[in-house]
């Protein structure tokens, strides 16, 4: 029985959170692209001569919240640096990619400092929550995303930190993680012997679950601002579209 | 609420959900990064009178009534369902947000609040609950667009009431038009408030400048962008252009009103002549050197207020400063200024629809940052900021006066 429920988080809810979210992001965007378009300038003044340049330090440096909240700043960052890391350890985990191996590193990456430097993050996100005046601005939806990808970080970084901390190591190896992914993706799933005969199955099982529960999630939350921060911090600085009278 | 309403309110809402729209409601991660931008709330530190707080409220709409996480699990996003008391809420964050966009510049995602407050504008007026006198206001302006070809006769006699006045500000040769009308192929269509306060010294400047120009038949003012119904201000605007199109100017100059300079400068598409705010007009014929000014006429210590509606949102931000360096050695900006500027607290239609005591309360802030430089006279380029700013210096009672740039331009216009 419980057998069955590992399979079914590890293999068939995989596939659907792959589904929900292609499928809910792509119609999300698409329900935009298809709305009437604003056709007048939306943008804030000075007028910069590089817009694009300009919305790419809002939205990967974010240089309002360094000025006004520096402590969110510095997690914001540190988070969101430690997701990009955290991707390309994933992948690293379907198999060897040349690219990244540009600076050597063992798989995976970061020697537990992404999870740590993620967990930290995200336990300041919510704690920070807790506090008025932000405590007020704040959804149920808020809470739960960050309780999702607490546990799911949690979880994953246990695997890692394990890895790293225990005298006898993890008992799943690199191979077994890379057998299962590549199986997922050359659409012949298995798990193999090294993960499903671990004792620690359990929490490979969650961590896979938590992840897939995000994902579905994620195209019906905030978290679009993904996909969107870009393009809206180009309607602030007047870099896409809009059309303000001929000067 | 009725039935029938509530389906038409939730049609209207529909109707103003573009692109960008819906991408400012999709993406607010509520960071609070926006919450000290508001002056309101830096004045009175409420929630109700934060960005995000007033964004939330229609974004709970938008989630109950546009999106499945609404209907499945409304609990999840504090969804909300339209109801009467619903539309109290959407009121007050309506009304107590002038539109300023201050939160813009600091949300890290450029959430434009003021493009939501107008979803709430819109179902206000739907709902028939706007503030009745702007509603007026935005009708009679119309009305009198409407009444113009048979009022003409009686402004052109009005007009040239002013004459002494505006020779008094710059003597010009005998016999050339002092406010010319309805002049073909003009090089400038001047737009105008209603009272002389703001044509006397734009005439004198131009006419000091040798300027081919035109004063226009219709007020600049447009109600129907302070009380957020998009028709109404396409006709008061439209009016505007149409003269333009009669007589074939070069360019429209909207006198000092940012929100007639915004709604005509970035809000009415591509347009088949020049739009520029008088502020600029004035800043090119001093580099141009077709007008010089005296400095020093001007007495005392002056500071600058942006107008939101000309400044952050319009793009006139150095013109002034320009103007004021060629006006006086003692010039001091007031901090935070330009697109950080606080607003004065008087925009969104506030000044129109009265509310004396929230708009003194709300922009406690403003005050501050105008004692913190002790200025002898605080000079701004909108109508709206001028009332707003002179009811602010009574009531805080600061010792300074408030004055318009181009009024202080025309007297010291030198030959």
């Amino acid at each position: 029985m419980i057998e069955g429920i590992y399979y079914f988080m590890m293999v068939p809810m995989v596939y659907a959170a792959a589904a929900v979210f292609v499928t809910g992001v792509v119609a999300r965007s698409v329900r935009i692209v298809i709305a009437p378009r604003q056709m007048t300038t939306l943008q804030v003044f000075p007028r910069r001569r590089a817009p694009w340049v300009h919305a790419l330090v809002d939205t990967f440096l974010m240089p309002t919240i360094r000025t006004i909240r520096p402590v969110l700043w510095v997690f914001t960052l540190l988070f969101h640096g430690a997701l990009v890391l955290l991707i390309i350890g994933h992948l690293e985990l379907i198999r060897d990619i040349r690219l990244f191996q540009v600076v050597p590193h063992q798989v995976f990456l970061g020697g537990g400092l992404i999870g740590l430097a993620l967990t930290l993050s995200l336990l300041y996100f919510l704690f920070s929550r807790f506090k008025t005046p932000y405590r007020e601005i704040s959804v149920p939806e808020d809470y739960f995303l960050l309780l999702l990808l607490l546990l799911t970080v949690l979880t994953g970084s246990h695997m890692d930190w394990a890895q790293y901390l225990s005298p006898a190591g993890f008992d799943i190896p690199v191979t077994g993680y890379r057998e299962y992914l590549s199986s997922l993706f050359t659409i012949h799933p298995s798990v193999p012997a090294a993960i499903a005969g671990s004792p620690h199955y359990v929490l490979v099982a969650l961590h896979i679950f938590f992840a897939n529960l995000f994902l579905m999630f994620l195209p019906f939350s905030k978290i679009m601002h993904t996909f969107f921060a870009l393009p809206l911090n180009l309607v602030r600085r007047g870099g896409l579209r809009g059309a303000s009278t001929a000067p | 609420m009725e039935q029938a309403l509530h389906h038409e309110l939730i049609e209207r809402f529909d109707a103003k959900l573009n692109d960008a729209m819906r991408m400012y409601l999709d993406t607010c991660a509520r960071c609070g990064v926006c919450i000290q931008s508001c002056h309101v709330y830096a004045s009175m530190p409420e929630l109700k009178y934060t960005a995000v707080y007033r964004a939330e409220i229609i974004r709970r709409l938008f989630k109950r009534h546009f999106k499945a996480q609404g209907r499945f699990w409304p609990t999840l996003g504090d969804s909300a369902e339209l109801t009467d008391d619903m539309v109290d809420t959407v009121y007050e964050a309506a009304y107590s947000c002038t539109g300023c966009r201050r939160c813009m510049v600091h949300c890290p995602f450029g959430i434009d609040t003021q493009m939501i407050m107008s979803i709430a504008k819109l179902l206000l007026i739907t709902a028939g609950r706007e503030p009745k006198v702007l509603t007026m206001l935005a009708d009679m302006s119309i009305q009198k667009g409407k009444s113009t070809p048979e009022t003409r006769a009686n402004f052109a006699k009005a007009v040239d009431q002013l004459r002494d006045e505006v020779l008094g500000r710059w003597r010009q040769a005998h016999g050339d038009k002092v406010v010319p009308l309805d002049v073909q192929d003009a090089d400038i269509l001047y737009v105008a408030l209603a009272g002389k306060h703001s044509m006397v010294p734009a005439a004198a400047i131009m006419n000091a400048a040798g300027e081919k120009w035109s004063l226009s038949y219709y007020e600049a003012v447009n109600f129907g962008a302070f009380v957020g119904n998009p028709e109404k201000t396409k006709l008061i605007a439209q009016r505007i252009i149409d003269e333009a199109v009669r007589l074939r100017v070069k360019e429209v100059s909207i006198c000092e009103c940012g929100t007639a300079y915004r709604v005509m400068r970035h809000m009415m598409g591509k347009l088949p002549f020049k739009v520029t705010s008088f502020i600029e007009v004035v800043a090119r014929y001093l580099e141009q050197g077709r007008i010089k000014l005296e400095q020093g006429r001007i007495k005392g210590r002056v500071t600058y207020h942006d107008p939101c509606q000309l400044g952050r949102n319009g793009g006139v931000l150095e013109e002034p400063r320009f103007i004021l360096s060629r006006l006086t050695s003692n010039f001091v900006d007031l901090t935070p200024n330009r697109a950080e500027n606080w607003c004065c607290g008087g925009g969104g239609g506030l000044v129109a629809i009265g509310e004396k005591d929230f708009r003194m309360r709300s922009a406690r802030v403003k005050a501050d940052q105008i004692k913190a430089v002790s200025p002898d006279i605080v000079c701004t380029a909108c109508e709206n900021c001028h009332t707003q700013l002179s009811d602010l210096i009574g009531h805080y009672k600061i010792n300074a006066s408030v004055r318009f740039l181009t009024d202080m331009v025309a007297e010291s216009l030198q030959a």
